[in-house]
């Protein structure tokens, strides 16, 4: 009874138009009605759930990547990858992908990332005479990488939903493969259709342009070396990492490249703190809404239903793929990593998925689900860089799904891709 | 609801098969058994309901019939249940659990109801002692200057400072990889979470300094308790005084199970020499965080049970 | 055309929540960082840090996220408002104004019990009271009923800026 209460509430709140967070909290409060608990519990939930120390990292590498886009870090990436993949057929395409993929190692959000990548090249592209539609496609599905690669701020909300304790440090290890083959077929999808559709080359800008743009980037590329090194070193927790990206961003943005001023300092800060409210409030929402799924017994009793089906675990892994796909096409990454980590993560112990395999699995899904209408946040963002209609963009999208489904399938059925690397630095 | 049976709602930050999970769980039996099955108890293990002091608040709302938690997370709501906490304030495990089930314990307790809480039973934790990567400790002397971890209380910081030994707070998920990277040289645990958190592969010296036991206890929401009749408050308090042998024993064989396997795996044990040379140096922990009468008399009074063993 | 009070004192109030809320960004960064140098300088971190930063965090994700009700920057589905008939729309609109306005009033009364339930619990290592960092609520919440009170009088304030996320 209840559980139909917080179903179709927040199914009717969502069609109505009414903000993500503000529909998952309105059907939690009337959930609680329901279940005659004080409401005050929901509000309760929802600071909770924001202030959990680990989310802190949302924030920091929010204004990190935000600082290091206005300081033009991007800009040096292109340059690497326009040396290295330019003169190719359509070789614009792989260069997006190339500089999606550094950036992604050193920003931890995909939306930064998108941005940051697509107001570099999308216009360059149109003026090769690159389509819109292709130009905006590989740019979001390039981002997507940025998810996978180190450091990326959605597997920390993953390790704080766990709450079993699944190591950050080991999250970003086992992101770093699934990461490079998620890139390398989005960079053959989009080298194949570009020369379908005959795509100019680019030239080859000679060795010394080459030097020359590795040896500014490097300041930048540094930024991956510091986070990941600072981590594993032990020398700070990968929560406090986030801030040290901070730190080592302002300070090549404002000395190592003087391109970062105190307005553009400014801007970042206060374009961060509209993005992790935003976040951190559908976050809080969603413990609430949680935490009702949880009194209600939602997770026991889905884990049952799954298992009842079948116990194969190729089975339960696709089972479990397809219910993220379809919830991924409609809420976004955050809320549904908070609210479907408790449920899933039981079952997946059950049939013998490591929680941070489930992990790995869990992020490359709802990042496709960040390339699907109607809440595709990520395409969204490089529709509207690439002033295209995401309708027009979604028609030529396919090959690309198809580019992130077969990662998807790799990781998912082929453990080893994503637990190599940590069980190697556990000395396992 | 109108189907007459009422469902406690009980939640648990261990997992499902930990002995207060378990010890909740069989309290439900005995109250569904004597009230023919008019009330019973649903325990949500592994911290699905939230962490401790989240959990607390809700409790403390009526938004949760009943919570287990650790002492520690009370402080905050309640200084006096900090006594329990105290460094070298039991002598004994058998000490600690006289005082507890006794006249002090129960005083602490009822300092909570005016928080919204009534305090039902203590379960146990077990006795905290000092590992680490370097050599045993006998006294306070091979402690000085060791880096050891705390967690991130201002008690268990002063109580380590006290020693000689430097305080590093950090949060428990962190301690392996410190251990292995010599960021601190130690920590200090009870058997069991000794052996989960693998931290004696690192930290093999395990000295028996028994300078914490600090409690779980089984709490209940005052607005629950309001709405009970008062036959039914018995039945409750003493199902509840019931399941405390049972979760000891299966806490003691736990202990007993990790410390077997611990010591078969290479840990060196040792009990310390100078217990009076710790005590000693604890006298500016007792004066920062005993401050009023009650407290006083609460300290004095479980003192005082130490000689009847 | 000169603003309405509401306006004014809504886009006073808009601005003003956004740069707090960067200050309190900047604050964080500063505090965890300082955590960081001064484990390393010190050998000891300091046990406030975490908790002030959490706090810092709770706040200033309240007090952006009302702003967010103004700015129309909080992320929604469209797909069926825009397939609407103008009439239908407007409707719709009124009633997800309704829908957000209603839990900011739910924010100001039961997040403003959460703070007076909590008021009289300590924060571990801070020593602040707990109330005090859930007081970001009740404000979060009356200021989000005011600027819905504004989108219902004075539609569409000012141009949406569009924020994403993943
Ligand atoms: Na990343
Ligand atoms: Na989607």
């Amino acid at each position: 009874m209840e559980i139909a209460v917080l179903l179709i509430s927040l199914t009717v709140l969502f069609m109505l138009g009414v903000p993500v967070a503000f529909a998952l909290l309105g059907s939690s409060i009337l959930c609680f009605l329901a279940m005659d608990i004080p409401l005050v519990v929901v509000f309760q939930r929802m600071a909770a759930g924001v202030s959990t120390f680990s989310l802190m990292a949302i924030p920091f590498f929010v204004f990190a990547g935000d600082l290091m886009y206005r300081s033009g870090i991007a800009t040096r990436l292109v340059q690497i990858a326009e040396a290295a993949f330019g003169r190719s057929r359509g070789g614009l395409g792989l260069v997006t992908v190339g500089a999606s993929t550094m950036f992604g190692a050193v920003s931890g959000s995909a939306i930064a990332t998108c941005s940051a990548v697509g107001s570099t090249l999308i216009q360059p592209m149109r003026e090769k005479g690159y389509d819109a539609d292709y130009a905006v496609n590989v740019t979001a599905s390039a981002a997507i990488v940025g998810l996978l690669v180190p450091p990326s701020h959605n597997m920390i909300i993953y390790t704080a939903a766990s709450g079993i304790g699944v190591s950050i440090t080991d999250m970003f290890l086992a992101g770093i493969i699934p990461g490079i083959i998620t890139a390398v077929l989005v960079g053959l999808v989009s080298w194949m259709v570009a020369v379908k559709r005959g795509y100019p080359r680019g030239v080859f800008p000679g060795w010394n342009a080459f030097s020359r743009a590795i040896l500014f980037a490097i300041p930048g590329l540094l930024t991956i070396v510091v986070i990941m090194g600072g981590i594993l070193s032990g020398i700070f927790t990968p929560t406090e990492s986030s801030a040290i990206a901070v730190i080592y961003t302002i300070v090549i943005g404002a000395f190592a490249y003087r391109t970062l001023g105190w307005a553009k300092f400014r801007q970042a800060a206060a374009q961060s703190v509209r993005v992790t409210a935003m976040v951190l409030l559908i976050i809080g929402a969603a413990t609430a809404f949680g935490h009702a799924l949880a009194i209600l017994q939602a997770p026991t009793q889905l884990a049952d239903l799954i298992t009842a089906i079948t116990d194969n675990p190729i089975l339960v892994l696709l089972i479990v793929n397809i219910i993220l796909l379809v919830l991924g096409t409609f809420m976004d990454m955050a809320p549904l990593i908070i609210i479907m980590t408790p449920i899933l993560l039981p079952v997946m112990t059950k049939i013998g998925v490591d929680p941070v395999h489930f992990g790995i699995i869990m992020i490359l899904n709802q990042g496709i689900g960040l390339l699907t209408p109607p809440v595709g946040s990520v395409l969204f963002v490089a529709s509207s860089i690439g002033k295209t209609k995401m309708e027009t963009a979604m028609k030529t999208i396919w090959p690309f799904y198809g580019a992130l489904t077969v990662a998807l399938i790799l990781v998912t059925y082929i453990p080893q891709i994503s637990m190599t690397l940590p069980a190697m630095f556990n000395g396992k | 609801g109108g189907s007459g049976m009422r469902v406690l709602l009980s939640s648990d930050t261990h997992p499902a098969g930990y002995p207060t999970v378990e010890a909740v769980q069989e309290m439900g039996r005995l109250l569904s058994e004597r009230t023919n099955g008019r009330l019973g108890v649903r325990v949500y293990a592994g911290g699905q309901l939230g962490a401790e002091r989240d959990t607390l608040e809700i409790t403390t709302f009526g938004g949760l019939d009943m919570n287990r938690v650790f002492m520690s997370p009370l402080n905050a709501i309640e200084p006096d249940t900090t006594i329990p906490s105290l460094p070298f304030l039991f002598q004994s495990k058998d000490h600690m659990r006289r005082a507890l089930d006794g006249a002090p314990g129960r005083a602490i307790l009822d300092t909570l109801e005016k928080h919204g809480l009534i305090g039902l039973c203590y379960y146990d934790s077990g006795e905290r002692s000092f590992y680490n990567t370097r050599k045993p400790i006998y006294t306070p002397d091979d402690m000085k200057g060791m880096k050891i971890r705390t967690p991130n209380s201002d008690l268990s910081v002063a109580t380590i400072n006290a020693t000689g030994a430097n305080a590093t707070p950090m949060d428990l998920g962190e301690v392996y990889q410190s251990l292995v990277q010599g960021v601190i040289d130690g920590a200090e645990n009870n058997w069991p979470s000794f052996e989960s958190g693998r931290h004696f592969e690192a930290a093999p010296y395990y000295s028996l300094t028994r300078h914490v036991m600090t409690p779980e206890v089984l709490l209940m929401s005052k607005a629950r308790w309001d709405r009970l009749s008062s036959a039914d408050r018995d039945i409750v308090m003493a199902c509840a005084r019931d399941s405390v042998p049972f979760m000891r024993k299966l806490w003691d064989e736990r202990v007993e199970g990790a410390r077997t396997r611990l010591l078969a795996a290479g840990v060196k044990e040792n009990e310390v020499i100078d217990r009076a040379a710790f005590v000693r140096l604890m006298k500016p922990v007792y004066d920062q965080f005993v401050t009023t009468p009650f407290q006083k008399r609460l300290v004095a009074d479980i003192e005082a049970m130490a000689a009847s063993s | 055309m000169k603003a309405h009070p509401i306006q004014r004192i809504a886009r006073f109030a808009s601005n003003a929540l956004i740069g707090v809320a960067a200050t309190g960004l900047v604050a964080m960064t500063i505090i965890i960082g300082w955590q960081v140098i001064g484990r390393f300088v010190l050998g000891s971190s300091p046990s406030w840090s975490e908790q002030a930063a959490q706090v810092l965090m709770i706040w200033f994700a309240f007090l952006a996220a009302a702003a967010g009700v103004r700015e129309g920057f909080h992320i929604r589905i469209v797909a069926l408002e825009e397939a609407a008939s103008p009439r239908i729309r407007r409707l719709m609109q009124l009633s997800a104004s309704l829908v957000v306005a209603g839990c900011g009033l739910a924010m100001l009364i039961l997040g403003g019990e959460l703070v007076m339930r909590t008021w009289e619990h300590t924060i571990p290592s801070l020593g602040m009271s707990r109330g005090f960092a859930y007081l970001g609520l009740p404000i979060s919440g009356a200021l989000i009923v005011l600027f819905e009170i504004e989108r219902m009088f004075f539609p569409a304030p000012e141009p949406e800026t569009t924020v994403v996320i993943e």
